[in-house]
């Protein structure tokens, strides 16, 4: 039994140190980390004459709006350029030839690979939550608890990105195509809501294929995967501390990344087993 | 061997991928429910607050605006499925149980099940309906009405970098406000404050920084309207020149915000504050949304200026209680012990004067008397507490200084001496500034009473106050043009 866990964590242990050399996953976040340090800098255009109270809030504020939409951005291109690079690189160096000829099974394999990725992930977030909750902290001088939720919140957003694009990579042999089809997934996530709009002003003109489309369109605003569910992470960083829909929606978002999770990594290992290697 | 386990991924896909989709109906009802539940707290808070709620709000496209009749659906609802609360407005009548329930910021999860429960399903889907249907337009963005109560397509993520990531831009068009007020271009400032808080409805600093502009920095040049180039606003039941009309922006501004934020106390605390007690004057509107302040999660300092605002109000009975609660609360704070004795000696004052006023409208001799020692009595020990107030501290208290003097200034007036009651006066105005105002006031009345000659000054003061009353009482349909 422990074998069956010692080989998935070795082999995640082993990708999250290869992840972490790579220079374009390092580029980006001393990009967001610039962002993110610079937001402090962006309150100097502001003139400090302001009212007292509101000046310190509305600095905070721009901290804020400037750290998500920078923990957003980068966080969700390292996760889909390692999502997208893990096993396609593997494959193109053949070490998975060498692991694979191990007692390793396919299916251990890529749960380590999946967890490896996840472990790049979470650091990259805590790394750039932490600068984020100290550039508040330095302007606020207050915790900013709710912070860690809203941080806590991207990571399951990520998570179902990074589950799908992971599943394109394990049929692709190189990384481009799934980093390609990884930026479609997040934004297409994002818009899921016009598929909805598509399939109310569907049939108008009484032609099949209009009603057609629309019935498709409704049938993939059900099964694909909203990511603007998560951007209660935006919301939660302004609500009062008893906010009643809060407490009930952020579990809600946690199974739903779970289960769509699940969903990515069961058609990543589908493809995965059917690979010629 | 490779067909079933196929069949078997297949089936496991489509199982996950099939709770998801459940997972996703489940919360997007609750967001829907999370809208809705939004919705109610505004709509009751305009309810209790604003007493223009019932008119049918101004619309540019024509459309029937459906907020009032379904909000008034929700209230007969609610009374049948909450239970009774036993509150009260500020008149005494029995609240609506919604608005009563809405009123307590610790009841919202009570308000949160109603409005994602079975009670309210067919209001919920109403809701919806007119919210697809800009049916609700009297508190949405211009933008999104979604944006104003739900968070979805107001955020910033990739999808919206592409279709305008608001909140971003609101901070951004901030920046641009805080440019033109240090180049001192306030008529940029303003549509630029009204884009800001579209974008961002939830921008709460922007509503504060701008009512603080719009009341005192816009007008910190002008001079006051002379009343007969005043004119009469409907909107406002007052007569305003370019001035105040400044003044009841601010208002307008706070009140929107208020709207889409019924739940920050800063806003309340600014239109109490700010505007209708130091800018306006209108004390019993300060003590209103002050105390509406306080009913939410607040600052240190919010119960304080509540308490003033009561003493400005004349209420100090309640400022009293307000002050002997808040030392409960903080032992530390220096401030109450220095107001609590201030408001025991004007309770005594007051009611020095309904002796006075018993003593004035007594027919019986013997009761006239008896009321006329109760004064003295009760005046005399009003003058012992300003007195030991005054010299009580390591620095004399100019108001407890303004008060004696007032004080000796009426006897001196009751006993027709007034000469002397001017020169009380004129001293006391040099005393007390908080005081000064009331005593240039009674000093032109002393003149005036008495037939003594007055100063340029007061004539003009005396013309203003004239003007002032000429126009109080005329027709507003007299003196208005444009107005609306």
């Amino acid at each position: 039994m422990m074998d069956h866990i010692r080989g998935p964590w070795t082999i995640a242990v082993y990708t999250w140190r290869e992840g972490m050399r790579k220079k374009t996953l390092i580029g980006f976040l001393i990009l967001s980390i610039l962002v993110i340090f610079g937001s402090s800098f962006m309150t100097a255009f502001m003139t400090q004459t302001t009212v007292g109270d509101a000046q310190t809030d509305i600095e905070a504020k721009l901290i804020k709006d400037i750290c998500v939409t920078a923990i957003s951005i980068f966080g969700v291109l390292i996760t889909i350029f390692i999502s997208a690079s893990v096993v396609p690189n593997e494959v193109e160096n053949k070490v998975v030839y060498t692991v694979l000829s191990k007692p390793v099974r396919r299916f251990e394999y890529l749960i380590g690979k999946f967890l490896g990725v996840q472990l790049i992930v979470i650091i990259n977030l805590v790394l750039m939550g932490a600068l984020f909750f100290i550039a508040l902290y330095l302007k606020q001088r207050i915790m900013p608890t709710l912070l860690l939720w809203s941080i806590f919140l991207t990571y399951f957003e990520f998570l179902i990105v990074s589950a799908f694009t992971f599943a394109v990579s394990c049929a692709s042999t190189s990384s481009v195509l799934p980093t390609i089809a990884g930026l479609f997934i997040y934004i297409t996530g994002n818009m899921t809501e016009y598929l909805n709009d598509v399939y109310v002003r569907a049939g108008q003109t009484g032609q099949w294929l209009d009603a057609m489309v629309g019935k498709v369109a409704y049938v993939l605003y059900q099964v694909l995967p909203n990511l603007q569910n998560f951007s209660l992470r935006n919301q939660i960083l302004y609500l009062q501390p008893n906010d009643p829909p809060r407490d009930v929606l952020i579990p809600n978002l946690i199974v739903y990344g779970l289960v769509y999770a699940l969903a990515g990594y069961l058609i990543a290992y589908w493809v995965f087993r059917r690979k010629e290697l | 061997m490779k067909r079933p386990s196929n069949i078997i991924f297949a089936c496991l896909l489509v199982v996950a991928l099939t709770l998801g989709a459940i997972q996703g109906c489940h919360i997007r009802r609750l967001r829907q429910s999370e809208t809705f539940y939004r919705w109610i707290l505004a709509e009751a808070t305009q309810y209790r607050l604003f007493p223009d709620f019932n008119a049918q709000p101004a619309d540019v496209e024509d459309k029937a605006m459906m907020d009032r009749p379904l909000f008034q659906e929700i209230l007969d609802v609610a009374e049948k499925v909450l239970p009774e609360q036993n509150a009260t407005d500020d008149k005494g009548n029995p609240l609506k149980r919604l608005i009563a329930v809405t009123s307590d910021e610790s009841k919202d999860r009570i308000i949160w099940d109603l409005a994602r429960g079975s009670a309210l399903a067919k209001q919920r889907g109403d809701f919806l309906k007119y919210l697809g249907q800009k049916k609700l337009s009297s508190v949405a963005s211009e933008f999104d009405p979604n944006a104003v109560y739900g968070e979805q397509g107001a955020n910033v993520g990739i999808g919206n970098i592409f279709f305008g990531f608001r909140k971003l831009a609101a901070n951004f068009v901030w920046l641009q406000v805080d440019r033109y007020w240090h180049q001192g271009m306030l008529h940029r400032m303003v549509p630029l404050m009204k884009t800001c808080v579209a974008l961002d409805p939830n921008f709460v600093d922007a509503y504060l920084v701008g009512a603080w502009h719009l009341a005192y920095n816009a007008t910190a040049k002008m001079s006051d309207t002379p009343e007969p180039l005043k004119k009469y606003y409907p909107k406002y039941g007052a007569r305003l020149g370019e001035k105040e009309l400044y003044y009841y922006l601010a208002v307008d501004f706070l009140k929107d915000g208020i709207r889409k934020n019924p739940r920050n106390y800063k806003l309340y605390f600014d239109l109490g504050f700010s505007v209708y007690e130091l800018k306006l004057k209108d004390y019993p509107n300060a003590v209103k949304y002050l105390s509406e302040a306080i009913r939410h999660r607040h600052d240190r300092w919010v119960p304080r200026q509540l308490c003033i605002a009561l003493e400005l109000n004349g209420q100090y009975q309640e400022a009293l209680a307000g002050w002997e609660d808040y030392l409960r609360k903080f032992p530390d704070n220096t401030t109450a012990p220095r107001f609590i004795p201030r408001e025991k000696a004007l309770i005594k004052e007051m009611e020095a004067e309904k002796a006075a006023e018993r003593a004035r409208n007594a027919k019986d001799p013997a009761e006239a008397e008896a009321a006329r020692a109760e004064t003295e009595r009760l005046r005399g020990e009003a003058v012992k507490m300003w007195q030991d107030l005054a010299g009580g501290g390591q620095e004399e208290d100019p108001f407890a200084v303004g008060r004696i003097m007032r004080m000796k200034a009426q006897k001196l007036i009751e006993e027709q001496r007034y000469f002397e009651a001017i020169a009380v006066l004129q001293n006391a105005w040099s005393k007390s500034a908080s005081f000064a105002t009331e005593a240039l006031n009674m000093i032109i009345d002393v003149k005036l009473k008495a037939g003594i000659p007055l100063s340029v000054s007061e004539k003009k003061a005396v013309m203003r106050r004239e003007e002032a009353e000429k126009y109080k009482n005329a027709p507003p349909e007299a003196t208005s043009s444009e107005g609306k």
